[in-house]
């Protein structure tokens, strides 16, 4: 390298795909020691008063009109195209809300509320700890002797464990709502054959809790490591935004896929 | 908490309270749309001029940026997207026995609303708020202000070509994203449900799915791009307040495009049945 006298600019296929590999392979890992670190600073780790408390509020309240409004049209604009769906193959509603719930409880709800949380609490954390990292108050907290994962993820990790799973019951709720009031609309589907609860059972049950769990521990681990890799000044903090955002929406995708085929292997598809 | 305070005021009343904080919030978000709309305004003007008021160079640099850079987010989206809608079409499938509606079932689904939607998602969190951020940065170390001073119009140098980079994007991602979803779904229902590739095909071609199924979700991305587009460029330019304000700009940003999309959504959905 030193005896080159012109470097040539370094653009070839193999070392991008390379560098992209190279570049996920230590992102994954630090984000990983970041979760372990959480863990480990659950059940050890010393908790400031109030702390969690404080998370939950800026987490789960602030974010409660945003979840609910965007809830409220996904319900209606799903319950239609399922109305427009069956219409072309068979004009029977009964089974509508049936189904509609059944598809809620296992999937969309938890999918598409985690979706929107991501984008408000994901950029939310990103932004606050990048802000603390650009600003040098992490590495203050680190003289003091303080973990930043013990003193800043984990409050914030077990806010969104209580408040993510509350969000998506309450937002499954909603859409539920929409989607009947649509359909009586659209369809004049009666209400008391919309609200029916007959698919329901216990394998959709913990699909769907199983998705709120991961998914409100994904959030904030992958917001965090995204807040903490911050560097570059204020226009970092952007990019740390920019990235809390993408990654935590692949985190929530690709969890879905996995646990929606470990519940097709476990529970079937009766 | 037992003693009461001794100032001689009674507080306003809640309701008050509730009144002025909906009104205000209200006046904001007219504001936003207001300001959108000029933004809007000003652009389609620099677009529509003879010969069009737009710096090339910049369209091409952010095209490059955007579309080819956000290309790999895409491309694992749409495959997980489609393995995640077989897996929740298959109950369906396997209750009516009919495994010929599976492409049909997870093609209607994909193509008219998830592919759109998701893509749009992605896009909006990995282009629309880095661009927010771009654009914030220049504004509050007074970039554009230079660009004033040297007489280099700021709309047609930088938010043109960023508007018609982002519409650009999204609508060809989505294109894209339809097919690669389609083909993810293919083969995870073999995989997973063991539904032929050739079935799921037949189900997409068999007569029950129509062009107007694509175009409806393509209609809906470009829509979707407006939004986002607009969103971006209108919180960049309205940052204040230094970097604090670019990362409360950025956060706007993004809560306002997943909003927007979302209700739009809606709105179209039901406009073209």
């Amino acid at each position: 390298m030193a005896d080159a006298p012109l470097a040539r600019p370094e653009t070839g296929l193999v070392r991008n795909v390379g560098a992209a590999g190279l570049d996920l392979l230590l992102g994954g890992r630090e984000m990983y020691s970041v979760f372990v670190r959480t863990l480990y600073y659950v059940f050890r780790g010393r908790r400031e008063r109030g702390a969690v408390v404080r998370q939950m509020f800026e987490i789960g309240n602030r974010s409660l009109f945003f979840v609910s409004i965007t809830m409220g049209f996904i319900g209606m604009i799903l319950l239609y195209q399922a109305g427009l769906q069956s219409r072309r193959v068979l004009p029977d509603y009964t089974m509508l809300g049936a189904t509609y719930l059944e598809l809620l409880v296992r999937d969309l709800a938890a999918s598409l509320a985690a979706l929107m949380l991501a984008t408000r609490v994901g950029a939310g954390i990103a932004a606050e700890i990048g802000s603390m990292v650009v600003t040098e108050q992490v590495d203050a907290l680190r003289m003091c002797a303080a973990d930043p994962i013990d003193f800043l993820v984990v409050p914030r990790f077990l806010a969104s464990m209580v408040m993510t799973t509350a969000l998506i019951v309450w937002s499954g709720a909603v859409a539920f709502v929409a989607g009947a009031i649509t359909a009586n609309v659209a369809f004049s589907v009666p209400f008391h054959t919309f609200f029916s609860m007959q698919l329901i059972d216990a394998g959709d049950l913990t699909i769907g809790l199983a998705k709120c769990v991961a998914y409100g521990a994904a959030i904030p681990v992958v917001s965090a490591y995204c807040g903490l890799s911050t560097f570059g000044g204020s226009e970092g903090v952007g990019w740390a935004t920019t990235r809390a955002v993408v990654n935590s929406s692949l985190a929530i995708i690709i969890l879905n896929a996995f646990i929606s085929t470990a519940g097709l292997l476990l529970f079937g598809t009766k | 908490m037992a003693v009461p305070e001794p100032t001689a005021l009674p507080p306003p009343g809640r309701l008050t309270h509730v009144a002025a904080a909906s009104g205000a919030a209200l006046l904001k978000i007219a504001g936003t749309a207001g300001g959108m709309g000029v933004l809007l305004g000003r652009i389609l003007a620099r677009l529509f001029a003879f010969p069009p008021k737009i710096d090339g160079p910049e369209l091409k640099r952010n095209l490059h940026k955007m579309a080819v850079k956000s290309l790999p987010i895409v491309v694992v989206t749409a495959l997980f997207t489609g393995a995640i809608m077989v897996i929740q079409a298959a109950p369906l499938v396997k209750r009516y026995g009919a495994e010929g509606l599976l492409g049909w079932g997870a093609g209607f689904g994909t193509l008219r609303e998830v592919a759109p939607l998701l893509t749009a998602l992605m896009i909006s969190g990995r282009v629309g708020a880095n661009n927010t951020a771009e654009l914030g940065t220049m504004v509050v170390t007074e970039q554009i202000d230079a660009l004033r001073t040297l007489a280099i119009d700021p709309i047609a140098f930088l938010i043109a070509p960023r508007f018609l980079a982002i519409i650009v994007t999204l609508f060809v991602m989505t294109l894209y994203a339809d097919a690669l979803a389609l083909f993810g779904a293919a083969y995870s229902g073999y995989g997973l449900i063991q539904v032929a590739p050739q079935s799921f095909y037949n189900g997409l071609t068999g007569g029950l799915l129509h062009f107007g199924d694509v175009a409806n979700g393509l209609l809906k991305s470009l829509v979707f791009a407006l939004v986002i587009a607009l969103a971006s460029c209108h919180f960049g330019l309205s940052t204040t307040g230094g970097a604090p304000g670019v990362g409360r700009s950025v956060n706007a940003t993004v809560v306002a495009s997943a909003a927007g999309v979302f209700v739009l959504d809606y709105l179209i959905s039901f406009l073209l049945g």
